[in-house]
């Protein structure tokens, strides 16, 4: 492969990480994202909306957390359908993961898929330590709950 | 979704220079294109009109619109635009546009309309004296500022008044943004005694609501009106207060009526419902988490004098239950919500004969697609279910 090649190549794996994008989230991809067999590093899966202020420190929590540890992976999907007042929201995070929001099919089909004991309240949030443990959170999380769940310290 | 649409092309685009193939950069473009989320906002309020037709408003594009049909959701008549000029409007989840009918039989109609700062918004009015042509809107609070007024519910009084009631974050943004100096958001209110012509200047009914959930209104059985919400009681419990309002909207009493001690820092979503029976009694559903029961409750919210307690509370429907609405006619109570059951969302109702001291569950419906919150309403003494689906459209269904 010449080396330019390899740098459109790279150019494309990088695409879906940019800020600002959203990946449309259907029920199948959804229960794959929240498989823990999925997940061979400490994960963070964070649900939230742009109605939800608490999502809002959750989401500032994680970002400060992942900038202190680049071992920590953060996902977040947006539990509904992406629009400008999502991309501003999330924008402000620089979070450097894929961010996820609801695509066409059914929000509550993506919703079980997400979590069958998740009643839709925000924000809603899903520990991983990446060796098969998951643990799930509803409302604003601590950095002692993460570090707890993950396995990860931030000190 | 621009920057989705943008980065597939240019994915699309650069996977066929990579590749060499554009057959499969076509096939991804395509695949791509076909997973773009086209929403539609399912959010409508049904209501009988005095005419005995079933009126529906909802949004369609930036308008709301009102239809109406004669025979029960067969045929529609040619929608009615409400708002000539186009605007932004709330019609998802706990908000959508409401309906109501004034004394002299005006059809009224209220809205949200999202302004582009995060979560602020204005509450919208428009009337319609032959229940077609619409006033322009007007804005209903004297407060203008880029903040929270959103979430209304609407009522027609006893004196005929029009009650507009909303959750609004002034009292928040007084606070001055200081971390935990605020719980919460405020329940405003505000009064038409001209029929909708004009509101009088809105006031607060009560501190520290909850800050996304619908709020629902009652007739007490006297005629006052009773608003119920979702409240942040301290430090963090989100269950239930109720209002008893005087005929000018400001509250006579507020009472905390729900006790499940839900102590969480996080948005439900999940607004209650109220209706007061021929008897006086008030009967009450809402959305609270706890251990070991099912979401969805009901329960009557009865006065001790200077308190409500919570009588009779029982789970409506299974783990999944969400959004039930209750109505009461002719000595019959009536519930429906809905329940994702894993591949298809249902719509139940549970009716009771004996004044909520004990129900009957029926299955109304099913859909594979989207759907709104269904509503119970009423014409005389019937009632009827209406849920909206995307795939089936509008659908009543008359209660046994």
């Amino acid at each position: 492969m010449s080396k330019g090649c390899f740098a459109l190549l790279a150019c494309l794996l990088a695409l879906p990480l940019q800020a600002t994008e959203f990946a449309p989230l259907d029920r199948n991809a959804a229960r794959q994202l929240l498989d823990p067999a999925n997940h061979r590093q400490p994960t963070v899966v964070t649900l939230w909306s742009a109605d939800c202020s608490y999502c809002k420190k959750n989401l500032q929590l994680l970002s400060s957390l992942r900038k202190n540890n680049k071992q920590l992976k953060v996902i977040s999907i947006a539990a509904e359908a992406a629009g400008t007042a999502q991309e501003q929201a999330i924008d402000r995070y620089a979070l450097p993961e894929p961010h996820y929001a609801y695509g066409a099919d059914n929000p509550e089909a993506i919703a079980y898929a997400i979590d069958p004991d998740w009643a839709g309240e925000l924000p809603r949030t899903f520990l991983f330590d990446g060796h098969g443990h998951l643990e799930k959170v509803s409302g604003v999380i601590s950095v002692g709950r993460i570090e707890k769940a993950t396995g990860l310290r931030f000190q | 979704m621009r920057h989705f649409k943008f980065s597939c092309l240019l994915g699309a685009t650069m996977a066929a220079l990579v590749f060499g193939s554009a057959a499969a950069a076509e096939e991804r473009h395509q695949h791509a294109m076909s997973e773009r989320p086209v929403r539609v906002e399912l959010g409508s309020t049904p209501a009988f009109g005095p005419d005995g037709a079933l009126y529906v408003a909802s949004k369609r594009g930036e308008h709301v619109v009102v239809e109406r049909s004669s025979d029960l959701a067969q045929t529609w008549d040619a929608p009615r635009v409400v708002n000539a000029d186009p605007e932004a409007i709330s019609a998802d989840g706990e908000n959508r546009p409401k309906i109501a009918f004034a004394r002299d039989g005006s059809l009224l109609v209220s809205w949200t309309k999202p302004l582009s700062k995060p979560y602020a918004g204005e509450i919208r009015f428009a009337r319609a004296d032959d229940g077609k042509n619409f006033s322009a809107p007007i804005t209903v609070h004297q407060d203008r500022r880029e903040i929270t007024h959103r979430f209304e519910s609407m009522a027609v009084g006893q004196e005929g008044q029009i009650l507009i009631a909303w959750v609004d974050k002034r009292d928040l943004e007084a606070s001055g943004g200081k971390k935990d100096a605020y719980r919460g958001a405020a329940i405003y209110a505000a009064t038409s005694l001209d029929g909708g012509r004009s509101f009088q200047t809105e006031h607060k009914v009560a501190d520290h609501s909850c800050e996304c959930c619908r709020i629902a209104i009652a007739h007490d059985r006297d005629g006052a009106l009773l608003l119920l919400w979702r409240h942040v009681f301290a430090p963090n419990e989100r269950d239930h207060a109720m209002a008893r309002l005087n005929p000018d909207g400001t509250p006579a009493s507020v009472q905390r009526a729900t006790f499940d001690h839900w102590k969480i820092d996080a948005c439900p979503h999940h607004g209650p419902s109220l209706v007061v029976d021929e008897n006086g009694v008030r009967h009450a559903v809402w959305f609270n988490m706890t251990e070991g029961k099912a979401p969805v409750h009901y329960g009557r919210l009865i006065d001790r004098g200077n308190a409500l307690v919570v009588e009779g509370q029982i789970s409506v429907g299974g783990p999944r239950a969400a959004h039930a609405d209750i109505a009461s006619a002719a000595g019959r109570l009536g519930i429906v919500w809905k329940e994702f059951d894993g591949e298809r969302t249902n719509l139940f109702a549970m009716l009771s004969v004996d004044g909520g001291k004990s129900f009957r569950t029926l299955p109304l419906a099913a859909t594979a697609g989207s759907s709104d919150q269904p509503r119970i309403i009423l014409r005389q003494a019937t009632l009827f279910a209406f849920w909206r689906t995307e795939n089936e459209g509008f659908r009543v269904i008359e209660l046994p």
